[in-house]
Protein backbone atom coordinates (compact mmCIF):
# COMPACT_ATOMS: atom_id res chain seq x y z
CA UNK A 1 0.00 0.00 0.00
CA UNK A 2 1.42 3.41 -0.90
CA UNK A 3 2.12 6.01 1.78
CA UNK A 4 -0.61 8.41 0.67
CA UNK A 5 -3.25 5.68 0.98
CA UNK A 6 -2.02 4.81 4.49
CA UNK A 7 -2.31 8.46 5.52
CA UNK A 8 -5.76 8.78 3.97
CA UNK A 9 -7.04 5.64 5.67
CA UNK A 10 -5.67 6.75 9.00
CA UNK A 11 -7.14 10.24 8.85
CA UNK A 12 -10.48 8.90 7.68
CA UNK A 13 -10.78 6.42 10.55
CA UNK A 14 -9.28 8.60 13.26
CA UNK A 15 -10.54 12.11 12.38
CA UNK A 16 -13.28 11.42 9.82
CA UNK A 17 -11.40 13.46 7.20
CA UNK A 18 -12.64 12.68 3.70
CA UNK A 19 -9.82 11.09 1.62
CA UNK A 20 -10.36 13.59 -1.21
CA UNK A 21 -9.24 16.38 1.15
CA UNK A 22 -5.94 14.63 1.82
CA UNK A 23 -4.00 15.98 -1.15
CA UNK A 24 -0.21 16.35 -1.36
CA UNK A 25 -0.39 20.14 -1.13
CA UNK A 26 -2.74 20.12 1.90
CA UNK A 27 -1.22 21.56 5.05
CA UNK A 28 -1.32 19.22 8.05
CA UNK A 29 -2.44 22.12 10.25
CA UNK A 30 -5.46 22.67 8.02
CA UNK A 31 -6.41 19.00 8.44
CA UNK A 32 -6.20 19.34 12.26
CA UNK A 33 -3.15 17.09 12.33
CA UNK A 34 -1.27 18.42 15.35
CA UNK A 35 2.01 17.10 16.74
CA UNK A 36 0.21 14.40 18.74
CA UNK A 37 -1.75 13.22 15.72
CA UNK A 38 1.44 13.21 13.67
CA UNK A 39 3.05 11.01 16.32
CA UNK A 40 0.08 8.65 16.00
CA UNK A 41 0.42 8.48 12.22
CA UNK A 42 4.14 7.79 12.45
CA UNK A 43 3.50 5.10 15.07
CA UNK A 44 0.99 3.47 12.75
CA UNK A 45 3.52 3.67 9.96
CA UNK A 46 6.33 2.16 12.06
CA UNK A 47 4.00 -0.58 13.18
CA UNK A 48 2.81 -1.50 9.74
CA UNK A 49 6.25 -1.70 8.15
CA UNK A 50 8.20 -2.71 11.23
CA UNK A 51 10.41 0.35 10.99
CA UNK A 52 12.05 2.41 13.68
CA UNK A 53 12.15 6.12 13.09
CA UNK A 54 14.93 8.34 14.26
CA UNK A 55 13.71 10.68 17.00
CA UNK A 56 15.13 13.84 15.45
CA UNK A 57 13.21 13.77 12.19
CA UNK A 58 12.14 17.15 10.86
CA UNK A 59 8.37 17.51 11.17
CA UNK A 60 6.58 17.59 7.81
CA UNK A 61 4.22 20.52 7.18
CA UNK A 62 2.19 19.15 4.30
CA UNK A 63 0.74 15.80 3.27
CA UNK A 64 3.27 15.73 0.41
CA UNK A 65 6.20 16.18 2.81
CA UNK A 66 4.81 13.42 5.02
CA UNK A 67 4.48 11.09 2.03
CA UNK A 68 8.05 11.89 0.96
CA UNK A 69 9.32 11.18 4.48
CA UNK A 70 7.53 7.85 4.63
CA UNK A 71 8.71 6.84 1.15
CA UNK A 72 12.31 7.69 1.99
CA UNK A 73 12.23 5.71 5.24
CA UNK A 74 10.69 2.70 3.53
CA UNK A 75 13.36 2.71 0.84
CA UNK A 76 16.17 3.19 3.41
CA UNK A 77 15.02 0.49 5.81
CA UNK A 78 13.02 -1.74 3.50
CA UNK B 1 -15.89 37.25 53.84
CA UNK B 2 -19.13 37.59 51.94
CA UNK B 3 -20.64 34.26 51.09
CA UNK B 4 -22.29 33.89 47.73
CA UNK B 5 -25.29 31.63 47.28
CA UNK B 6 -24.61 28.62 45.06
CA UNK B 7 -27.12 27.40 42.49
CA UNK B 8 -27.09 24.03 40.76
CA UNK B 9 -27.86 24.99 37.16
CA UNK B 10 -26.65 21.98 35.19
CA UNK B 11 -26.99 18.21 35.59
CA UNK B 12 -25.34 15.71 33.27
CA UNK B 13 -25.00 11.96 33.30
CA UNK B 14 -23.63 9.00 31.47
CA UNK B 15 -25.49 6.27 33.28
CA UNK B 16 -26.50 2.67 32.64
CA UNK B 17 -30.03 3.99 32.08
CA UNK B 18 -28.87 6.58 29.52
CA UNK B 19 -28.11 10.26 29.73
CA UNK B 20 -31.42 11.87 30.67
CA UNK B 21 -31.40 12.81 34.38
CA UNK B 22 -35.20 12.83 34.57
CA UNK B 23 -35.44 9.32 33.12
CA UNK B 24 -32.56 8.16 35.33
CA UNK B 25 -34.40 9.42 38.40
CA UNK B 26 -37.72 7.90 37.29
CA UNK B 27 -36.02 4.50 36.97
CA UNK B 28 -34.61 4.83 40.47
CA UNK B 29 -38.03 5.80 41.85
CA UNK B 30 -39.40 2.66 40.21
CA UNK B 31 -36.72 0.56 41.92
CA UNK B 32 -35.23 -0.56 38.62
CA UNK B 33 -31.81 -2.14 38.95
CA UNK B 34 -29.22 -1.54 36.22
CA UNK B 35 -26.96 -4.28 37.57
CA UNK B 36 -26.21 -7.13 35.17
CA UNK B 37 -23.85 -10.09 35.12
CA UNK B 38 -20.56 -9.29 33.41
CA UNK B 39 -18.52 -12.05 31.81
CA UNK B 40 -15.41 -11.07 29.86
CA UNK B 41 -13.26 -13.16 27.53
CA UNK B 42 -10.07 -12.59 29.49
CA UNK B 43 -7.64 -15.47 29.79
CA UNK B 44 -6.79 -17.47 31.75
CA UNK B 45 -9.78 -16.47 33.88
CA UNK B 46 -12.56 -14.17 32.72
CA UNK B 47 -14.14 -11.54 34.90
CA UNK B 48 -17.47 -12.92 36.02
CA UNK B 49 -19.32 -10.65 38.42
CA UNK B 50 -22.35 -8.41 38.82
CA UNK B 51 -21.46 -5.09 37.20
CA UNK B 52 -23.02 -1.91 35.90
CA UNK B 53 -22.10 -0.95 32.32
CA UNK B 54 -23.10 2.07 30.28
CA UNK B 55 -23.73 -0.19 27.32
CA UNK B 56 -25.68 2.39 25.33
CA UNK B 57 -22.94 5.00 25.52
CA UNK B 58 -21.23 5.87 22.24
CA UNK B 59 -18.18 8.06 22.78
CA UNK B 60 -17.90 8.75 19.05
CA UNK B 61 -21.49 9.99 18.91
CA UNK B 62 -21.26 12.09 22.07
CA UNK B 63 -17.80 13.55 21.62
CA UNK B 64 -16.90 13.14 17.96
CA UNK B 65 -14.39 10.57 16.81
CA UNK B 66 -11.35 12.85 16.98
CA UNK B 67 -11.83 13.72 20.65
CA UNK B 68 -13.11 10.29 21.67
CA UNK B 69 -10.03 8.62 20.20
CA UNK B 70 -7.75 10.70 22.40
CA UNK B 71 -9.46 9.72 25.65
CA UNK B 72 -9.46 6.72 27.94
CA UNK B 73 -12.92 5.37 28.79
CA UNK B 74 -13.01 7.18 32.17
CA UNK B 75 -12.40 10.52 30.48
CA UNK B 76 -14.89 9.77 27.70
CA UNK B 77 -17.56 9.16 30.34
CA UNK B 78 -16.54 12.29 32.21
CA UNK B 79 -16.33 14.69 29.30
CA UNK B 80 -19.65 13.41 27.92
CA UNK B 81 -21.31 13.96 31.32
CA UNK B 82 -19.82 17.46 31.47
CA UNK B 83 -21.10 18.21 27.95
CA UNK B 84 -24.59 17.18 29.07
CA UNK B 85 -24.43 19.30 32.24
CA UNK B 86 -23.10 22.28 30.29
CA UNK B 87 -25.89 22.00 27.71
CA UNK B 88 -28.41 21.64 30.53
CA UNK B 89 -27.10 24.84 32.11
CA UNK B 90 -27.64 26.61 28.80
CA UNK B 91 -24.03 27.62 28.12
CA UNK B 92 -22.58 27.51 24.60
CA UNK B 93 -19.88 24.83 24.31
CA UNK B 94 -16.86 26.99 23.54
CA UNK B 95 -16.80 30.70 23.67
CA UNK B 96 -13.63 32.77 23.84
CA UNK B 97 -15.00 35.32 26.26
CA UNK B 98 -12.82 36.93 28.92
CA UNK B 99 -15.14 36.22 31.84
CA UNK B 100 -14.56 32.49 31.50
CA UNK B 101 -10.95 33.01 32.56
CA UNK B 102 -12.06 32.59 36.18
CA UNK B 103 -14.46 29.69 35.59
CA UNK B 104 -13.10 26.27 36.47
CA UNK B 105 -13.36 22.53 36.82
CA UNK B 106 -13.06 20.29 39.87
CA UNK B 107 -13.22 16.63 38.92
CA UNK B 108 -13.06 13.33 40.78
CA UNK B 109 -11.80 9.92 39.80
CA UNK B 110 -10.57 7.00 41.85
CA UNK B 111 -8.86 5.09 39.06
CA UNK B 112 -8.24 7.59 36.28
CA UNK B 113 -6.69 6.22 33.11
CA UNK B 114 -6.15 2.70 34.41
CA UNK B 115 -7.60 1.07 31.30
CA UNK B 116 -5.08 2.84 29.07
CA UNK B 117 -2.17 1.58 31.12
CA UNK B 118 -3.66 -1.88 31.32
CA UNK B 119 -3.87 -1.96 27.53
CA UNK B 120 -0.19 -0.99 27.48
CA UNK B 121 0.76 -3.84 29.80
CA UNK B 122 -1.23 -6.30 27.71
CA UNK B 123 0.46 -5.08 24.53
CA UNK B 124 3.93 -5.33 26.03
CA UNK B 125 3.70 -8.45 28.16
CA UNK B 126 0.89 -10.46 26.61
CA UNK B 127 1.19 -9.65 22.92
CA UNK B 128 4.97 -9.30 22.92
CA UNK B 129 4.97 -5.85 21.38
CA UNK B 130 8.01 -3.71 21.86
CA UNK B 131 6.46 -0.25 21.89
CA UNK B 132 3.31 1.59 22.76
CA UNK B 133 1.11 4.08 20.97
CA UNK B 134 2.04 7.69 21.71
CA UNK B 135 -1.54 8.09 22.90
CA UNK B 136 -0.95 5.76 25.85
CA UNK B 137 0.39 8.47 28.10
CA UNK B 138 -2.18 11.06 27.04
CA UNK B 139 -5.03 8.64 27.65
CA UNK B 140 -3.60 7.47 30.95
CA UNK B 141 -3.38 10.91 32.54
CA UNK B 142 -5.53 10.99 35.64
CA UNK B 143 -6.28 14.67 35.01
CA UNK B 144 -7.35 14.07 31.41
CA UNK B 145 -11.06 14.60 32.11
CA UNK B 146 -10.74 17.97 33.84
CA UNK B 147 -8.19 19.18 31.28
CA UNK B 148 -10.40 18.30 28.32
CA UNK B 149 -13.46 19.85 29.97
CA UNK B 150 -11.55 23.12 30.46
CA UNK B 151 -10.39 23.02 26.84
CA UNK B 152 -13.82 22.22 25.42
CA UNK B 153 -15.59 24.99 27.34
CA UNK B 154 -12.76 27.53 27.28
CA UNK B 155 -12.46 27.72 31.07
CA UNK B 156 -9.37 29.53 32.30
CA UNK B 157 -9.66 29.13 36.07
CA UNK B 158 -8.72 26.26 38.33
CA UNK B 159 -8.75 22.83 36.68
CA UNK B 160 -7.91 19.85 38.85
CA UNK B 161 -8.77 16.29 39.74
CA UNK B 162 -9.30 14.95 43.23
CA UNK B 163 -8.45 11.30 43.83
CA UNK B 164 -10.02 10.23 47.11
CA UNK B 165 -11.29 6.73 46.31
CA UNK B 166 -15.08 6.51 46.66
CA UNK B 167 -15.39 10.11 47.89
CA UNK B 168 -13.48 11.59 44.93
CA UNK B 169 -16.31 13.40 43.20
CA UNK B 170 -18.12 14.37 46.40
CA UNK B 171 -14.95 16.10 47.49
CA UNK B 172 -14.54 17.62 44.03
CA UNK B 173 -18.08 19.03 44.25
CA UNK B 174 -17.40 20.33 47.75
CA UNK B 175 -14.20 22.06 46.66
CA UNK B 176 -15.95 23.54 43.62
CA UNK B 177 -18.78 24.74 45.88
CA UNK B 178 -16.31 26.58 48.10
CA UNK B 179 -14.82 28.39 45.12
CA UNK B 180 -18.22 29.59 43.94
CA UNK B 181 -19.37 30.53 47.42
CA UNK B 182 -16.22 32.56 48.08
CA UNK B 183 -16.67 34.50 44.84
CA UNK B 184 -13.46 33.12 43.37
CA UNK B 185 -15.29 31.51 40.45
CA UNK B 186 -18.80 32.39 39.29
CA UNK B 187 -19.18 29.02 37.54
CA UNK B 188 -17.60 25.65 38.25
CA UNK B 189 -18.10 22.34 36.46
CA UNK B 190 -17.76 19.50 38.89
CA UNK B 191 -18.34 15.78 38.98
CA UNK B 192 -16.53 12.55 38.42
CA UNK B 193 -16.04 9.51 36.26
CA UNK B 194 -14.55 6.05 36.50
CA UNK B 195 -14.33 2.87 34.46
CA UNK B 196 -13.42 0.09 36.88
CA UNK B 197 -13.69 -2.76 34.39
CA UNK B 198 -9.90 -2.87 34.05
CA UNK B 199 -9.08 -6.53 34.58
CA UNK B 200 -6.50 -6.10 37.32
CA UNK B 201 -8.63 -3.51 39.11
CA UNK B 202 -11.70 -5.72 39.16
CA UNK B 203 -9.65 -8.70 40.29
CA UNK B 204 -8.07 -6.59 43.05
CA UNK B 205 -11.53 -5.63 44.32
CA UNK B 206 -12.51 -9.29 44.16
CA UNK B 207 -9.48 -10.21 46.26
CA UNK B 208 -10.62 -7.82 48.97
CA UNK B 209 -13.82 -9.91 49.32
CA UNK B 210 -16.14 -6.92 49.29
CA UNK B 211 -17.88 -7.54 45.95
CA UNK B 212 -21.45 -8.79 45.85
CA UNK B 213 -21.99 -12.35 44.74
CA UNK B 214 -24.45 -13.07 41.96
CA UNK B 215 -24.95 -14.87 38.68
CA UNK B 216 -26.84 -14.30 35.43
CA UNK B 217 -30.17 -14.66 37.21
CA UNK B 218 -29.49 -12.97 40.51
CA UNK B 219 -27.20 -10.10 39.45
CA UNK B 220 -29.92 -7.40 39.32
CA UNK B 221 -30.75 -8.04 42.99
CA UNK B 222 -27.18 -8.63 44.12
CA UNK B 223 -26.54 -5.27 45.81
CA UNK B 224 -28.62 -5.15 48.99
CA UNK B 225 -27.53 -2.30 51.29
CA UNK B 226 -28.66 -2.59 54.94
CA UNK B 227 -30.10 -6.05 54.27
CA UNK B 228 -29.23 -8.88 56.62
CA UNK B 229 -28.16 -11.00 53.64
CA UNK B 230 -26.09 -8.31 51.86
CA UNK B 231 -22.93 -9.65 50.27
CA UNK B 232 -21.06 -6.58 49.10
CA UNK B 233 -20.86 -3.81 46.56
CA UNK B 234 -21.26 -3.88 42.78
CA UNK B 235 -18.72 -2.03 40.66
CA UNK B 236 -19.97 0.15 37.84
CA UNK B 237 -18.78 2.62 35.26
CA UNK B 238 -20.22 6.06 34.72
CA UNK B 239 -19.85 9.78 34.66
CA UNK B 240 -21.82 12.55 36.34
CA UNK B 241 -21.44 16.31 36.34
CA UNK B 242 -23.03 19.34 37.95
CA UNK B 243 -22.71 22.99 37.05
CA UNK B 244 -22.43 25.07 40.21
CA UNK B 245 -23.09 28.75 39.67
CA UNK B 246 -23.15 31.95 41.63
CA UNK B 247 -26.84 32.46 42.42
CA UNK B 248 -27.02 36.04 41.18
CA UNK B 249 -25.13 35.11 38.03
CA UNK B 250 -27.66 32.36 37.37
CA UNK B 251 -30.67 34.57 38.06
CA UNK B 252 -29.29 37.38 35.91
CA UNK B 253 -29.09 35.13 32.86
CA UNK B 254 -32.45 33.50 33.56
CA UNK B 255 -31.00 30.04 34.19
CA UNK B 256 -33.14 27.18 35.45
CA UNK B 257 -32.08 26.39 39.02
CA UNK B 258 -32.41 22.72 40.00
CA UNK B 259 -31.50 23.28 43.63
CA UNK B 260 -29.26 25.19 45.99
CA UNK B 261 -26.03 23.80 47.37
CA UNK B 262 -25.69 24.87 50.96
CA UNK B 263 -22.77 23.10 52.55
CA UNK B 264 -19.88 20.67 52.49
CA UNK B 265 -18.25 18.79 55.32
CA UNK B 266 -15.20 16.60 55.15
CA UNK B 267 -13.16 14.65 57.66
CA UNK B 268 -10.79 11.72 58.04
CA UNK B 269 -11.29 8.73 60.32
CA UNK B 270 -7.52 8.70 60.85
CA UNK B 271 -7.74 5.15 62.15
CA UNK B 272 -7.74 2.51 59.42
CA UNK B 273 -7.50 2.38 55.65
CA UNK B 274 -10.55 0.21 54.99
CA UNK B 275 -12.43 -0.11 58.29
CA UNK B 276 -14.77 2.89 58.60
CA UNK B 277 -15.35 4.64 61.92
CA UNK B 278 -18.60 6.30 62.95
CA UNK B 279 -16.76 9.10 64.77
CA UNK B 280 -15.11 10.30 61.56
CA UNK B 281 -18.38 10.17 59.65
CA UNK B 282 -20.12 12.09 62.45
CA UNK B 283 -17.53 14.84 62.11
CA UNK B 284 -18.21 15.12 58.37
CA UNK B 285 -21.99 15.14 58.87
CA UNK B 286 -21.80 17.79 61.59
CA UNK B 287 -19.36 19.86 59.54
CA UNK B 288 -21.73 19.79 56.55
CA UNK B 289 -24.69 20.86 58.70
CA UNK B 290 -22.71 23.68 60.29
CA UNK B 291 -21.32 24.80 56.94
CA UNK B 292 -24.85 24.86 55.53
CA UNK B 293 -26.24 26.77 58.51
CA UNK B 294 -28.67 23.93 59.16
CA UNK B 295 -29.56 21.80 62.13
CA UNK B 296 -30.32 18.09 62.06
CA UNK B 297 -34.01 19.02 62.26
CA UNK B 298 -33.84 20.65 58.84
CA UNK B 299 -32.85 17.49 56.97
CA UNK B 300 -35.61 15.50 55.29
CA UNK B 301 -33.56 12.93 53.35
CA UNK B 302 -30.16 11.24 53.39
CA UNK B 303 -28.73 9.64 50.30
CA UNK B 304 -26.53 7.13 52.07
CA UNK B 305 -23.11 5.95 51.00
CA UNK B 306 -24.65 2.49 51.56
CA UNK B 307 -22.39 0.20 49.57
CA UNK B 308 -23.81 -3.05 51.03
CA UNK B 309 -20.56 -4.17 52.63
CA UNK B 310 -20.73 -6.06 55.92
CA UNK B 311 -18.68 -3.47 57.78
CA UNK B 312 -19.72 -0.22 56.15
CA UNK B 313 -23.50 -0.14 56.41
CA UNK B 314 -23.90 -0.47 60.22
CA UNK B 315 -21.20 2.14 60.80
CA UNK B 316 -22.97 4.64 58.56
CA UNK B 317 -26.29 4.06 60.34
CA UNK B 318 -24.54 4.44 63.70
CA UNK B 319 -23.14 7.79 62.56
CA UNK B 320 -26.61 8.94 61.46
CA UNK B 321 -28.11 7.86 64.79
CA UNK B 322 -25.40 9.79 66.63
CA UNK B 323 -25.97 13.00 64.66
CA UNK B 324 -29.77 12.89 64.41
CA UNK B 325 -30.52 11.52 67.87
CA UNK B 326 -34.17 10.84 68.59
CA UNK B 327 -35.15 12.13 65.16
CA UNK B 328 -33.08 9.44 63.41
CA UNK B 329 -35.95 6.97 63.55
CA UNK B 330 -38.01 9.37 61.40
CA UNK B 331 -35.13 10.31 59.06
CA UNK B 332 -35.71 8.97 55.53
CA UNK B 333 -32.57 7.21 54.25
CA UNK B 334 -31.92 5.30 51.05
CA UNK B 335 -28.94 3.77 49.28
CA UNK B 336 -29.44 4.03 45.54
CA UNK B 337 -26.26 2.03 44.84
CA UNK B 338 -28.66 -0.92 45.17
CA UNK B 339 -29.77 0.01 41.62
CA UNK B 340 -27.03 2.04 39.89
CA UNK B 341 -24.08 0.30 41.53
CA UNK B 342 -20.90 1.86 42.80
CA UNK B 343 -19.13 4.09 40.25
CA UNK B 344 -16.23 4.69 42.66
CA UNK B 345 -14.88 8.13 41.81
CA UNK B 346 -18.13 9.06 40.09
CA UNK B 347 -20.41 7.81 42.86
CA UNK B 348 -20.47 11.03 44.84
CA UNK B 349 -21.55 13.02 41.79
CA UNK B 350 -24.14 10.43 40.73
CA UNK B 351 -25.65 10.55 44.20
CA UNK B 352 -25.43 14.34 44.42
CA UNK B 353 -27.61 14.37 41.30
CA UNK B 354 -30.01 11.88 42.90
CA UNK B 355 -30.22 14.12 45.96
CA UNK B 356 -30.84 17.29 43.93
CA UNK B 357 -33.52 15.52 41.90
CA UNK B 358 -35.18 14.13 45.04
CA UNK B 359 -35.52 17.69 46.32
CA UNK B 360 -36.60 19.07 42.96
CA UNK B 361 -39.17 16.35 42.33
CA UNK B 362 -40.17 16.02 46.02
CA UNK B 363 -39.87 12.25 45.73
CA UNK B 364 -37.61 9.73 47.44
CA UNK B 365 -35.99 6.80 45.64
CA UNK B 366 -35.80 3.56 47.61
CA UNK B 367 -33.07 1.23 48.73
CA UNK B 368 -33.95 -1.64 46.43
CA UNK B 369 -34.09 -5.27 47.60
CA UNK B 370 -34.32 -4.36 51.27
CA UNK B 371 -36.81 -6.97 52.47
CA UNK B 372 -34.98 -8.12 55.55
CA UNK B 373 -33.30 -5.30 57.48
CA UNK B 374 -30.12 -6.11 59.37
CA UNK B 375 -30.85 -5.22 63.03
CA UNK B 376 -27.41 -3.60 63.11
CA UNK B 377 -28.67 -1.14 60.47
CA UNK B 378 -31.91 -0.26 62.27
CA UNK B 379 -32.72 3.11 63.80
CA UNK B 380 -33.38 5.23 60.73
CA UNK B 381 -36.40 5.39 58.43
CA UNK B 382 -35.31 3.15 55.56
CA UNK B 383 -37.11 4.07 52.33
CA UNK B 384 -37.88 0.73 50.66
CA UNK B 385 -40.31 1.88 48.00
CA UNK B 386 -40.84 5.17 46.21
CA UNK B 387 -42.17 7.80 48.58
CA UNK B 388 -43.98 11.02 47.78
CA UNK B 389 -46.13 13.41 49.72
CA UNK B 390 -43.62 14.48 52.35
CA UNK B 391 -42.21 17.99 52.11
CA UNK B 392 -38.51 17.75 51.39
CA UNK B 393 -36.68 20.90 52.42
CA UNK B 394 -33.04 19.88 52.56
CA UNK B 395 -31.02 16.72 52.11
CA UNK B 396 -27.53 15.32 52.57
CA UNK B 397 -25.48 13.04 50.33
CA UNK B 398 -22.87 10.88 52.06
CA UNK B 399 -19.64 9.59 50.55
CA UNK B 400 -17.29 7.62 52.78
CA UNK B 401 -14.09 6.39 51.17
CA UNK B 402 -11.38 3.82 51.71
CA UNK B 403 -8.60 5.77 53.31
CA UNK B 404 -11.06 7.04 55.89
CA UNK B 405 -11.88 10.19 53.94
CA UNK B 406 -15.47 11.32 54.41
CA UNK B 407 -17.47 13.90 52.50
CA UNK B 408 -21.03 15.10 53.03
CA UNK B 409 -22.83 17.49 50.68
CA UNK B 410 -25.89 19.53 51.68
CA UNK B 411 -28.57 20.71 49.25
CA UNK B 412 -31.85 22.64 49.60
CA UNK B 413 -34.98 22.58 47.50
CA UNK B 414 -35.89 25.77 45.64
CA UNK B 415 -39.45 26.89 45.38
Amino acid sequence: MDSLTIIREFLDSRLEIAPERVLPEAKLDDLDVDSLMLAEIMFEFEDRFNLTLRRNLKSPRTVGELVALMDRLRSEQG
Amino acid sequence: MTRRRVAVTGLGLVSPYGGDPADFFARLLAGESAIRFLRTDDVPRPLAMPFVSCAGFSADAMLGRALAGTLDRFAQLGVAAAFAAWDDAGFPRKEAVPDRESWGVAWGTALGGTLAYEKGYRDLWQRGRERLSPLSLIQGLNNAANAHISIQFGLGGVSMTHTVACASSAIAIGEAFRRVRSGEAPVMVSGGSDAPQAYAVARAWEALRVLASGDENTAPQSCRPFSVDRSGLVLGEGGAALVLEDWEHAVARGARIHGEMLGYGTSCDHSHLVRPEAAGQVRALEAALADAGLTSGDIDYINAHGTATAEGDPVEVAALRAVFGERAARLPVSATKSMHGHQLGAAGAVEAIVTVLALREQALPPTAHLADLDPACAGVDHVVTVRRGQTLRAALSNSFAFGGSNAVLAFRAVA
